[in-house]
């Protein structure tokens, strides 16, 4: 029996897309059968994300109202033959679901896969309300930014109204300079509003955009700070223990010049 | 019917009270009371009542003629009834306002509401009377209470004590750094620069102006801060 996982944040554009595919295709990279359903109906995204945009014939909204059968929507991944991708319909909305369905085949996936990722659309309405329902676990998208701190925090108390207890919180696009010099909000600061478990803080990467325009998610990247991130969040996902990632500030020449003369 | 302008006649647990207006004329008493008789029904035949006309005294004769005319419709006169004997309707303070007035008599007791988690962003608790919360209150999270507001932990949602207008009430919490603070019809919001802890404080109304100050500690925690 596998485990569907949601992947929300509340606010639009902190990056639940790229986590979704990372950490789905971090799962399958390894060894796991995952499939990443988007549930984001009408304005999806993951399969460009993903690079499988052109392969799509059938997608959820025709799975749930049985004009196919779920194995005929899924999209096999262009790498990994163990990766799968139930993507959203763009003709329709939110509305084409409804919770009861979506819980309905969360179970035929689980029956079926080790993992189910799902990407949540922004917002707290219908939507949401679809891709929580059948979900075991909650992982939280958020950036070091007040707004998006509040609307994780207005997430969480749904979540945990919903009987998803003990979300897992995602730091994401953080910029380690900017919190040195005091300009961003840091770990310390989230997690004091947030109070839920942190598996794992991504860099703000340059790789990132890249990787996303090209349909290759970054955890495949070996050269990439986030993609380091990112494999240590799917570890963290399967219940290993690995540190966080250390996200210091690299010295300048000049610092190392102190320390060598025994200046610092 | 069993009162005119004058005269009343009612049952009572004692047994039937007949109501005279102590500032009638007498002759008007008996004059309605006769009309109250005649219209009254069969099953008072015989029965003995007892008068009540507040401090006013009757002469002999009055009395005598008032038990006649009783006599007549079968009625006898068992005796006068004093003030403190008889029960006169007073105005019965109904439920709701005995509580709103204890509730205004003072903050120190009343209904209290625990809630025992911490309260996220989009959170709102209402109650009539006092809420402690055992935990945080997050910003975009709100308390409105009629009595006092407890927190243990960092309030920095919006919380309104004394809802209704009580400017006793108080707003206290570990960490007191509130979006917007509101005591009765006061409101305040915290200043814009200082996060760090300050260690508990309560906030209350002096002098028509909301004042926060730091929670009367004493011993070693006082000298931790």
């Amino acid at each position: 029996m596998g485990e569907v996982i949601v992947v929300t944040s509340g606010k639009g554009g902190v990056g639940k897309t790229t986590t979704s595919a990372n950490i789905g295709t971090g799962l399958a990279n390894n060894g796991h059968k995952v499939v990443l359903v988007d549930t984001d109906i009408g304005l999806r995204n993951l399969d460009v994300v993903l690079g499988l945009e052109n392969r799509i014939v059938y997608d959820l909204v025709d799975v749930t109202s049985g004009n196919c059968r779920l194995k005929q929507a899924l999209i096999k991944d262009k790498r990994f033959t163990n990766l799968f991708l139930l993507p959203a319909a763009q003709t329709k909305d939110k509305t084409a679901v409804n919770p009861e369905q979506m819980r309905t085949l969360c179970q035929e996936l689980k029956a079926e896969f080790d993992y189910a990722i799902i990407d949540c659309p922004a917002g707290i309405e219908q939507g949401f309300r679809n891709a929580i329902a059948g979900a075991d676990r909650a992982v939280v998208v958020c950036t070091p930014e007040v707004s998006a701190v509040r609307d994780a925090d207005r997430i969480i108390g749904l979540l945990e109204a919903s009987e998803l207890r003990n979300p897992k919180l995602i730091i994401n696009r953080l910029r380690p300079a900017m919190v040195k010099r005091g300009d961003m909000m840091d770990i310390s600061d989230i997690l004091d509003i947030l109070a839920i478990e942190l598996i794992g803080v991504v860099p703000e990467d340059e790789s990132i955009v890249v990787s996303t325009n090209r349909g290759e998610p970054a955890v495949m990247d070996l050269g990439s700070q986030a993609g380091e991130a990112y494999r240590r969040i799917t570890k963290r996902i399967q219940g290993e223990e690995v540190p966080l990632m250390n996200l210091e500030v690299p010295k300048g020449l000049m610092d190392r010049l102190k320390k060598l003369i025994g200046l610092s | 019917m069993t009162r005119t302008d004058h005269v009343a006649l009612k049952g009572t647990r004692d047994g039937l009270v007949l109501y005279l207006d102590p500032a009638a004329d007498f002759e008007l008493l008996i004059e309605e009371l006769s009309s109250l008789m005649k219209n009254s029904d069969q099953f008072l035949q015989g029965a003995t009542l007892r008068c009540y006309a507040g401090k006013r005294e009757f002469s002999e004769e009055e009395i005598a003629g008032l038990a006649a005319a009783l006599k007549q419709s079968g009625l006898e006169l068992a005796g006068w009834l004093t003030e403190d004997e008889v029960y006169l309707p007073k105005p019965r303070p109904s439920v709701s306002a005995e509580r709103e007035a204890r509730l205004e008599e003072g903050m120190v007791e009343g209904h209290c509401l625990f809630v025992e988690r911490s309260m996220r962003s989009g959170k709102s608790v209402q109650y009539e009377g006092h809420v402690v919360v055992m935990g945080d209150v997050n910003p975009g999270a709100e308390i409105i209470a009629t009595g006092n507001i407890v927190v243990l932990g960092s309030l920095k949602g919006v919380a309104h004590a004394g809802a209704t207008g009580n400017r006793e009430a108080t707003v206290s919490a570990y960490h007191l750094a509130p979006t917007q603070l509101r005591i009765a019809d006061l409101v305040t919001r915290a200043p814009d620069d200082g996060t760090e802890i300050r260690g508990p404080e309560i906030a209350k109304i002096k002098d028509d102006q909301l004042v926060v100050e730091a929670a009367g500690l004493s011993g070693w925690r006082s000298k931790a801060r």
